[in-house]
């Protein structure tokens, strides 16, 4: 298990979630696509942590706050899709040309 | 079971104390049932009785319904009981008798209890069909509900350890155990813990006498599987409270594993207990209850646990 | 890829402490069954055709990333990612049978768009992202102290970085309050289904504009 073999594991991830956000139509799976990239930073992040860093915790604690982010971006993205459904009937992207309220 | 022992010794053990957990489960159940309903308790009948249930159940012929996800519905039960030999290996026997003593012990238990709610929602979401979906769902809305005042119950429990390991949680009851140091702390963890194993007042979700179950659509060894792998995790959180809040090997004149398993098996007949003498609750009152009333009274566990150790 | 293999992974690096090749060569297997399996559960989000087995390929995408950090020595963060994700993935799975057709969401479904372009930019992200770990040079610092990894995080937490922890809290609760605000169905002038616009300045004006 070297570093490289990880950072191209999370490199495949980070494509795969680069490839959802850009391809689908549908709210949550660009949420999906997003949350994969994010994913994969918090793997590779880890990764030099783990292998680089000399143990120092503040690798860690960086990874802490890329969860933070990642739950951040939930919660406010399914709040958002939730609302835009109720005002709109709209769950793909296609069916928000207009993005005023 | 040592340190030194080998994986599969620890694997087998805790296989072998949840089979025989199941089995005491099921047992428990009928004696309880037949002692609340004023019935005759016949030892014979009673012991035998899950044995003849699980071999009908077993001869029962297979049923499908239409377009169901046949892998999804083939591994549910198959992850509850993983999760909860999972939970049930974290338990010590005593101090150096363990399955597994991770560092993070807390938060791998805590992992499993989440992977519950997965495990359920896949079963009742592969058949298929109408009814289980609904037990489905209404076990997510309990799940989402649950989660963290049973977080919040079992991480004050960490505090006076100060570690997550649960070796050391229950090392630190040396003197006093956590339930009389933290007294909310077990009846919040046993209410919550029914709702984890959907059991008693809390099995809505997948009630024997209701039409709407995940596993309604069960049948021969799937719902034996099924069955038994709620029970096993009837039994881990049973014997997690115990080293948890009970002070696991701790205990005057009896040997340490002995303890563990006095105290495990009397918060199994509790839990058991609870299905018979208390009704069943709405999913709707349960949620207002677990945000309104068991998050505050988690959090107030967690400040007065921690004002102590200041 | 359930919640077994990974508590077993966290028990045996917990252990790893003795020097055994064995130890290695089963830490090198599981991380490449978790990598391989992680990439194609990845992949499989995309490509199935219902969104709740989506959701399941992602949470166990996620798992074996959980996996792999605690191969790492992140135990706690290995795990907590696990944990944070069986709830998301449930919220997820039932955000999306909320808002689709079927209610169980068993229908097939492709729904895509720009798809060269996001094939390229995916392949392409990968390509660039792989070549520059495989060409860049990277110091070899290995963790001295593994086992005290959990320690450390605890440690660093609430010492040092105690204000970085503190802003992650606050941005979470001004997520949380954020989120509620947003997604409530009743807003300031009204039901969100009925537009929710505020009332004229007027009053003999058209409300409805």
């Amino acid at each position: 298990m070297t570093l490289e073999a990880v950072l191209v594991v999370a490199a495949a991830l980070f494509g795969i979630g680069v490839y959802g956000a850009l391809s689908q139509q549908s709210f949550v799976m660009l949420i999906m696509g997003l949350e994969l990239m994010i994913n994969a930073a918090i793997l590779a992040l880890v990764a030099f942590w783990a292998r680089t860093a000399g143990g120092n915790p503040q690798g860690q604690m960086l990874a802490i706050v890329f969860m933070t982010v990642m739950a951040i971006e939930m919660a406010l993205g399914f709040a958002l899709v939730t609302n835009v459904y109720r005002v709109r009937r709209a769950d793909i992207t296609e069916k928000l040309r207009r993005l005023r309220g | 079971m040592r340190p030194d022992a080998s994986p599969l010794v620890a694997a087998l053990a805790v296989g072998g104390v949840l089979l025989v957990g199941v089995y005491l489960v099921a047992v428990l159940d009928r004696v309880v049932g037949a002692v609340v309903a004023g019935a005759p308790v016949r030892v014979g009948g009673l012991l035998a009785g899950p044995v003849r249930a699980a071999a009908l159940l077993l001869v029962q012929r297979y049923r499908g319904t239409e377009r169901f996800d046949a892998p999804g519905w083939a591994l549910a039960p198959a992850l509850l009981l993983g999760l909860a030999a999972v939970a049930l290996g974290l338990v010590p026997l005593g101090p150096d008798l363990v399955a597994a003593d991770p560092a993070t012990g807390f938060v791998v238990f805590s992992a499993a209890i989440a992977f519950v709610m997965i495990a359920v929602f896949l079963h009742g979401w592969s058949p298929n069909a109408v009814f289980p979906l609904h037990g489905a769902y209404r076990y997510a809305a309990q799940a989402l509900s649950f989660q963290i005042p049973f977080l919040l119950a079992m991480l004050a429990t960490a505090l006076p350890a100060e570690s997550l390991s649960i070796v050391e949680i229950v090392r630190a009851q040396a003197s006093i155990w956590n339930v009389v140091r933290q007294p909310l702390g077990l009846p919040l963890y046993l209410v919550v813990g029914l709702a984890v194993s959907f059991w008693g007042p809390l099995n809505l979700p997948d009630g024997a006498d209701l039409a709407e179950g995940t596993s309604a659509e069960d049948a021969g060894v799937a719902r034996l599987l099924w069955q038994a792998a709620r029970a096993a995790m009837l039994v881990a959180v049973a014997a997690m409270g115990a080293a948890g809040f009970l002070g696991g090997w701790w205990g005057p004149w009896l040997p340490g594993p002995v303890w563990v398993l006095v105290k495990s098996v009397a918060l199994l007949v509790v839990l058991v207990a609870a299905g018979h003498l208390l009704a069943r609750i709405r999913i709707e009152r349960f949620v207002v209850v677990a945000w309104a009333v068991l998050i505050p009274l988690a959090l107030l566990n967690v400040f007065i646990a921690g004002a102590v150790l200041l | 890829m359930g919640g077994a293999d990974p508590a077993g992974a966290a028990e045996r690096v917990h252990r790893g402490g003795g020097v055994a090749v064995t130890e290695s060569l089963l830490v090198d297997a599981l991380f490449w069954l978790f990598a391989v399996g992680s990439v194609l559960t990845g992949y499989r989000v995309f490509r199935t055709d219902s969104m709740v087995r989506a959701a399941f390929y992602l949470l166990a995408s996620f798992a074996g990333v959980g996996g792999i950090l605690v191969l790492l020595g992140a135990e706690f963060l290995g795990m907590v990612l696990i944990l944070m994700m069986a709830g998301e993935m449930l919220v997820m799975a039932i955000v999306m049978v909320m808002y689709m057709m079927n209610p169980a969401g068993l229908n097939p479904m492709w729904m895509v768009h720009q798809h060269r372009v996001a094939v390229a930019a995916g392949v392409g992200a990968f390509l660039v992202l792989a070549g520059l770990a495989l060409v860049a040079d990277f110091p070899d610092r290995p963790n001295p102290r593994p086992e005290m990894a959990t320690e450390q995080l605890g440690i660093e937490l609430l010492g040092d970085s105690m204000l970085v922890f503190q802003t992650a809290g606050v941005a979470l609760l001004a997520t949380m309050i954020g989120a509620v605000a947003i997604a409530s169905r009743r807003g300031r002038y009204g039901e969100a289904d009925e537009g929710s616009q505020e009332p004229p300045l007027a009053p003999e004006s058209d409300a409805r504009r």
